[in-house]
């Protein structure tokens, strides 16, 4: 073929693909249900691949993680035994408190959140992608997970579930600048909104404080399960780490750390409330 | 050596592109430096442009790509506009420059996968994305190395996936 006909050519099947790429994405935000239902698809299909994947692999990671993290790993276990034998003293206290507030909330027709029921799932698989903030978990519709249903685990809120598929599903983290939860400060109880900053990065809360209102360090929020709320009050989110003015000068925004590494992650639990999403 | 006829090509491109999702969603994870994993399915687009010049490689990028988003939460479509423009633009050069020596397709998958990466980066945020918390430069270098290492077996698995390994193409590309 002579060369330029055959650049012609090229230059053709380039503008196709442009074009096609650019419908599907013009697609993907109309909300397509085409897009959804390919994703579930997907999902469906990659799922026990991503298993098989995993089970081979996981040897070779263990091994490498092991060499490479034992110096880490002991010191870290060194300070888990001494953050345990505080946590037991802390327990029997708290079992108590907690008694006494269920109890209360029971008598008022509050939800409360050791009363909503749990699936336990393991993380398969973390972000797929240098830019995704998502984790697959080998739970799905089959476990009764729906979209919009929070994720949790020991240390507070994980996240909420994206897409499901019968066996598996996606969980959006909290960290996905995309991700926004309303959060209460302890014990103060002003309420604000936290948004998600990056894999690595703190969250940021807006907050209706004003810029010479001072937040200590320390301070710990949890969500505020205010109206239509996708997530129910009380589960830990972040720990404030610093102040900043807000844009305009006017507010203060808490630079805050939180509770969950979501790097870090091998079980979670979905709370299984109806209607989240 | 007989041609591979289209049916034979659509197979083998589609089970290329199956074992390398399956490796970038099932493995990709736990292969990291820095915090950043490797892109396969990015290098098999630029494989795709190396092994069958600009246009197949661009479909194949466009196929990767295509693939890559049905399992992301990213906009659909901006990984297959990416890594088509990738496998079109490698394809181009090597159309026009690149000769036999063994490193070149090395550096090329190098070089192409940084790039991909910071297109990735332009693309999203002309389309909405939030790149915050990542660094672009960091991600594009990492990516890059890491692609590198992996660029000659899976170059070759594009030769074999579009029926080029016999090519006087891909005598001249890799060898």
């Amino acid at each position: 073929m002579a060369p330029s006909r055959r650049a012609g050519r090229s230059r053709l099947t380039l503008a196709l693909l442009i074009f096609t790429s650019l419908a599907v994405l013009t697609l993907d935000f109309r909300d397509a249900g085409v897009v959804e239902g390919a994703r579930r698809i997907a999902a469906t299909v990659f799922s026990p691949l991503r298993g098989v994947a995993r089970t081979v692999s996981d040897p070779f990671s263990n091994g490498w993680h092991g060499i490479a993290d034992y110096g880490d790993l002991e010191a870290e276990n060194d300070r888990l035994r001494e953050r345990l034998d505080e946590l037991e003293g802390e327990r029997v206290l708290e079992a108590d408190a907690t008694q006494q507030l269920a109890d209360l909330l029971g008598q008022l027709n509050i939800e409360w959140l050791l009363d909503i029921p749990r699936e336990q799932a393991r993380v398969i698989s973390g972000p797929v992608s240098n830019f995704a903030h998502t984790i697959e978990i080998d739970k799905g519709s089959s476990a009764g997970i729906e979209e919009g249903m929070p994720v949790v685990n020991g240390a507070g809120l994980v996240g909420r579930v994206v897409l499901v598929t019968p066996n598996s599903s996606t969980v959006q983290l909290i960290t996905d600048p995309d991700f926004a939860v309303g959060v209460r400060l302890v014990p103060d109880g002003v309420t604000g909104t936290a948004r998600g900053n990056g894999r690595g990065e703190n969250l940021i809360v807006d907050t209706p404080l004003g810029a010479e209102d001072v937040v200590e360090e320390g301070v710990e929020l949890t969500t505020s399960g205010e109206d239509r709320s996708n997530y129910p009050a009380s589960i830990p989110v972040a720990t404030v780490r610093r102040t900043e003015q807000g844009s305009g000068g006017l507010t203060l925004d808490l630079i805050a750390e939180p509770k969950v590494d979501p790097d870090r992650l091998i079980f979670v639990q979905i709370l299984l409330r109806k209607g989240a999403g | 050596m007989t041609p591979v006829g289209p049916l034979v090509l659509a197979t083998r491109v589609s089970f290329l592109l199956v074992v390398g999702l399956t490796i970038q969603v099932g493995i990709g994870p736990e292969v990291h430096v820095l915090g950043v994993q490797g892109d396969l399915m990015l290098l098999i687009a630029i494989g795709g442009g190396l092994a069958a010049g600009p246009d197949r490689g661009a479909a194949v990028g466009f196929a990767s790509g295509l693939g890559y988003d049905l399992l992301l939460q990213t906009p659909f479509g901006l990984s297959a506009l990416t890594y088509a423009l990738v496998a079109f633009l490698v394809g181009s050069l090597q159309d026009s420059v690149l000769r036999a020596a063994w490193w070149i397709p090395v550096a090329t998958a190098a070089a192409g996968s940084a790039v991909g990466v910071i297109l990735y980066g332009v693309l999203g945020t002309v389309v909405g994305m939030d790149f915050v918390g990542v660094s672009l430069p960091k991600v594009a270098l990492v990516v890059g190395t890491l692609n590198a290492i992996a660029a000659a077996p899976t170059i070759r698995a594009v030769r074999w996936a579009t029926g080029t390994q016999d090519s006087v193409r891909a005598r001249s590309v890799y060898r």
